[in-house]
């Protein structure tokens, strides 16, 4: 992260300073972005505490710190759960949210490009029906997709949850592509036209790199959403030993006691570490995409 | 070295930009009609097979009496009419779920620029920063939030003592219609983690030199945030809005998960879609509940119109403008 | 305009086409053909439940597949929030499960919905009643026919805490409480204790309809009409108001977030001395109770013949009626109430045993609180009341759920208890003529 600070790219305007004020106010800074920070992660933190607790205590002890702390929850957890490995779990949430990754990314750059820049017959209404494919409560969609994946035979398998994201189903990121794209100064595209290329080199060369930073913005998003996602997981997986690592966290609510809250919350937790690090991992792209630079010209 | 005044609304240049298009030799066109229409392949079949079907069987359902399992009766315009003049409780989610938008979606998106501002700066850090702000969206709704959520706002937990503190006695918040949604409302802005990644992305797009010049005009910090950074980010903050108020319309695992799917205490918390689904998988009642769907569909919809009407007013796109 | 409107009915039209197509060919694929050879078969078997109930049916239904090597059991499982409408989708969308776990809700409505196989062609043959109390089978009666099988045995109870009790100088009454006792003793219980001395328990339906079966009546006089008015309900509303104003009940915040859940209990959390609750939960009251040990009661009751108390499935078994393979469905159903291998196996993990011979191979074997709860029943055998009269039919789900928004609206003030009674009757009048 210093390193980051340092490179020369970064730095900011209020270079003309004087370096106290400078500190000063890099100082406040710091302060005023602690106590948020403080304030937002109170309950992370007492999610994390909580898979600490023994039982009895979770819902007894509404403190922050555990009375007698325990590491059960986790042995239990990593002990297996409704007789499958956790790993499992893990794993089935893994295939699911890179592939859908992967095929967001590529349909949505596309879909992204062609609304956002290329002019052709019925773009407005397309994209006008495009849009309003966000708006519909997908409760009442549900019934219709399960037939349509029933008669495909894919009920039971990733492929209700993975195929939509090649088609670039989900509207929200096919918007945010194009809200990228009319943002990008369309003398790069010009350019490049005159140079030659046709509308594929174009998006191949030039908009593509520059989309970096949506394309990790729908990158890391998809990945966070798919994690967490239960109600279609819920819908298309039957056999437990494909199950998510939501649906598996749904095994400890029916419980309803206190034992039962230890590993729930220890195994929320757990599932959070992967979204973590991935968040922590690219979150740095996200700014460094600053290959926008390209918006000087 | 382009300045705000280049900047030109997003009307002005539909206007210019028309001419030039018919401008074009014809093959050239057209191929790059076929070009785009390569690019919206996977949408297109996408949207056809997956989202299209599904949606015109919804709107067919709307005029039918379909209890899930034996086939779909007509029944006209028979729905609607219940809904607008014999249920109470659609008027009350509707209130319920205006409410939650009209407080939420400002605040979560006022918390989100605050923040994305405060971390746009490169200092040590900012990293974890901006990795600590994300965390609460990380967990998404999940069972266990239902949990935190009531050791916060519950009896005995973390803000009815704090309030206790001051003397203020309100005793468990998510267990009062009074306060309830307020809590629900307190979660979805607490989740501002999409936003203010997308805020921060379109900080990083607005040009350094901008800041440079208005900095050499003598602007201040605060003039430089209403003169350059805000318009600079105009359509960035549209897609924001859009898609905030898209979702706190559609609002439900939140609500769903604190109160424990009934929307209560007593329909306080009752959002729309949470009583659309309570209609169509809890009382059978799909055709009423397609109904309710459409309705909602409309509505986004006119709403979405006219917000992007309005932002031929104040959505500012570069790239368009710098022709 | 016109031509719009016009294109929009087309359309209509056309998905309405697609959508009847899509029904008709999900009804096609399953098309009988049923058992009796030895082909090899595959079933599929669905419940919702916590991890020791997955465990022990996973076993379970590993020791029917040695004893039957031409079926094999597809076994699907998940938490109950939202398995409803999991298990609704598959239905409707032609991907019915053979074997069903259904809650009394769900039960009478797939019943009413022509959902669920009559089992009456199996039963004696390949589905075994003999050793299953009559009072209990009839809760799977609807229409004169079996349309379920109980997977276990439940009743309601009061669950409380001892010690308090005690503090307060009041014992549970030889034979029960009748209410008037009952209301004095709570009273009494929060004057020397300062917690409530019950839980609130106006939300639930279930007792209410414990409630009217004491006094001859019941929650549905038929599968389309009530069996109480609007003054049954604000009798007992108003029955409870008098005691809230004591505070021998929990406050309405309290009692609010109340669902059955231990998770959300008034008891657990420490806001009351005593709970109404089915003994299938007393497992989890006394894991998650601390500080106190917690004994159990049975209800008060005016009638010295009617407990209230019924003899309830927790959970039922039944046969899709979309299901190819009935048969062999029946026999894991057979083997699940009746083996006594799978007796032993499932414990208590639905309630105690169905099977009486199960039962006590189980209760007598069981320690700390499953024993507690054997005991109960068997204190109790004589008085539960048989569960047929206990049928909820369609349109009970939409009644559960607005019986306990009505009375959120009530304890908090918005809606007086005549004029709330009257709108819970005026709702379910009209949910059940749907």
């Amino acid at each position: 992260m210093s390193a980051q600070a340092a490179t020369p790219t970064h730095l900011t305007v209020s270079g003309g300073e004087p370096k106290r004020a400078g500190a000063a106010r890099g100082v406040l800074w710091h302060v005023v972005v602690i106590a948020l920070v403080v304030v937002l992660m109170y309950p992370v933190v007492w999610l994390v505490s909580s898979s600490f607790k023994p039982a009895g205590e979770i819902l007894s002890n509404l403190s922050v710190l555990p009375e007698h702390a325990t590491t059960s929850h986790y042995g239990d957890v990593f002990g297996g759960v409704a007789g499958y490995s956790i790993w499992q779990y893990f794993g089935n949430s893994l295939a699911v949210s890179l592939l859908s990754v992967i095929g967001n990314v590529l349909s949505c750059a596309l879909a992204g490009y062609a609304f956002g820049r290329l002019r052709f017959r019925g773009r407005g209404p397309l994209f006008a029906f495009m849009l309003s494919t966000i708006m519909l409560p997908h409760h009442v969609v549900l019934i219709p997709q399960y037939i349509i994946f029933q008669q495909l035979d894919m009920v039971n398998t990733l492929w209700p949850l993975v195929l939509p994201k090649f088609f670039a189903t989900e509207a929200f990121f096919v918007f945010l592509m194009v809200q990228f794209v009319r943002g990008l100064p369309r003398e790069l595209d010009e350019s490049a036209t005159i140079d030659g290329c046709g509308p594929f080199r174009t998006f191949w060369y030039v908009i593509l790199p520059l989309l970096r930073p949506a394309v990790i913005t729908t990158a890391i998003f998809t990945f966070i959403w798919t994690w967490n996602d239960f109600f279609s997981q819920l819908i298309y997986l039957n056999d437990p030993s494909k199950f998510t690592l939501p649906l598996a966290l749904q095994m400890f609510v029916d419980q309803g006691s206190d034992s039962a809250f230890g590993p729930m919350f220890a195994m929320s937790v757990l599932a959070l570490v992967p979204i973590g690090l991935f968040f922590v991992a690219f979150q740095r792209f996200l700014v460094d995409g600053v290959s926008t630079s390209g918006l000087k010209g | 070295m382009p300045t705000i005044a280049q900047a030109r609304p997003a009307g002005e240049r539909a206007e210019k930009a028309r001419p030039e298009v018919t401008k074009e030799p014809p093959p050239r066109r057209w191929k790059r009609t076929g070009a785009a229409y390569v690019f919206l392949s996977p949408w297109v079949i996408g949207a056809s097979l997956l989202t299209i079907g599904p949606m015109l069987a919804s709107l067919y359902l709307a005029f039918t009496d379909y209890d899930l399992f034996n086939s779909p009766k007509w029944v006209g315009l028979r729905n609607f009419e219940r809904m607008f003049t014999q249920d109470d409780r659609f008027w009350n989610s509707v209130a319920v779920t205006l409410k939650f938008a009209l407080i939420s979606v400002p605040l979560k998106l006022a918390v989100a620029l605050g923040v994305a501002l405060l971390l746009n700066k490169e200092r040590r850090g900012t990293g974890f920063y901006r990795s600590a702000f994300y965390a609460p969206s990380l967990l998404g709704a999940s069972v266990s939030v239902a949990l935190v959520w009531r050791s916060l706002f519950g009896s005995h937990g973390f803000v009815d003592h704090f309030l206790g503190f001051f003397g203020l006695h309100v005793g468990s918040m998510v267990d009062q219609p009074r306060y309830a949604l307020l809590t629900v409302i307190a979660l979805a802005v607490w989740q501002f983690g999409a936003p203010m990644v997308i805020f921060l992305a379109g900080l990083k797009q607005v040009p350094k030199d901008l800041y440079e010049a208005a900095a050499l005009d003598g602007a201040g910090p605060v003039r430089r945030f209403f003169a350059v950074t805000l318009p600079m980010i105009t359509p960035v903050v549209l897609f924001n809005l859009v898609l905030e108020v898209i979702q706190a319309f559609q609002s439900f695992t939140g609500a769903f998960v604190i109160g424990s799917g009934r929307g209560g205490p007593s329909d306080s918390t009752l959002l729309y879609t949470l009583y659309l689904y309570q209609r169509g998988f809890n009382n059978f009642e799909m055709g009423y509940a397609s109904a309710m769907a459409w309705v909602l569909l409309l509505t986004i919809s006119i709403i979405t119109v006219l917000l992007f009407r309005s932002s031929r007013k104040w959505v500012f796109y570069t790239g368009e403008g710098n022709r | 305009m016109r031509g719009r409107t016009v294109r929009r009915g087309r359309l209509s039209v056309l998905a309405a086409a697609a959508f009847t197509l899509a029904g008709t060919l999900t009804a096609c694929s399953s098309s009988p053909n049923d058992v009796g050879s030895d082909a090899k078969q595959t079933i599929r078997f669905v419940w919702w439940g916590n991890e020791d109930r997955a465990k022990a049916t996973e076993k379970a239904v590993a020791l029917f597949e040695k004893q039957h090597p031409n079926i094999e059991v597809q076994a699907e499982f998940s938490g109950y929030p939202s398995y409803v409408q999991k298990l609704t989708t598959q239905i409707a969308g032609g991907a019915a499960p053979d074997l069903l776990q259904l809650d009394r809700p769900t039960f009478g409505e797939y019943q009413q919905k022509h959902q669920l196989a009559d089992l009456s062609p199996y039963l004696g043959k390949s589905l075994k009643t003999d050793r299953i109390p009559a009072s209990l089978l009839a809760g799977g009666k609807a229409d004169g026919g079996q349309y379920a099988m109980p997977a276990g045995l439940t009743t309601e109870l009061i669950v409380y805490d001892k010690e308090l009790f005690a503090k307060a100088g009041v014992t549970v009454p030889e034979n029960g409480w009748d209410w008037k006792q009952f209301a004095a003793d709570m009273v009494k219980v929060q004057k020397k204790t300062g917690r409530a001395g019950t839980s609130d328990f106006g939300w639930s339906v279930d007792l209410f309809e414990t409630w009217l079966h004491q006094r001859g009546k019941a929650l549905y006089a038929s599968d389309s009409t009530l069996g109480f008015t609007e003054d049954d309900l604000a009798e007992y509303w108003n029955m409870l108001g008098s005691l809230r104003e004591k505070k021998a009940i929990t406050a309405p915040q309290i009692t609010t977030k109340s669902d059955g859940s231990v998770q959300n209990s008034p008891l657990v959390a420490k806001e009351s001395a005593s709970e109404t609750s089915y003994d299938s939960g007393v497992s989890s009251y006394v894991t998650s109770y601390q500080g106190g040990t917690l004994a159990l009661a049975p209800l008060p009751t005016d009638s010295a013949t009617a407990s209230g108390m019924p003899a309830l499935p927790p959970v039922y078994y039944g046969v899709s009626r979309r299901s190819s393979h009935k048969e062999a469905a029946a026999l894991l159903m057979d083997f699940l109430v009746n083996d006594p291998k799978a007796g032993a196996v499932l414990g208590t993990t639905r309630g105690t045993p169905p099977n009486s011979d199960n039962k006590d191979t189980v209760c007598a074997k069981a320690t700390g609180p499953e024993k507690q709860t054997c005991d109960f029943q068997t204190a109790m055998a004589g008085r539960l009341m048989p569960s047929d009269s206990w049928f909820w039919p369609s349109g009970s789900a939409a009644l559960k759920s607005d019986f306990q928004r009505v009375f959120d609206e009530v304890i908090f003030g918005e809606t007086g208890v005549a004029e709330g009674a009257a709108k819970v009757v005026q709702n379910a009048e009209q949910s059940l003529s749907q």
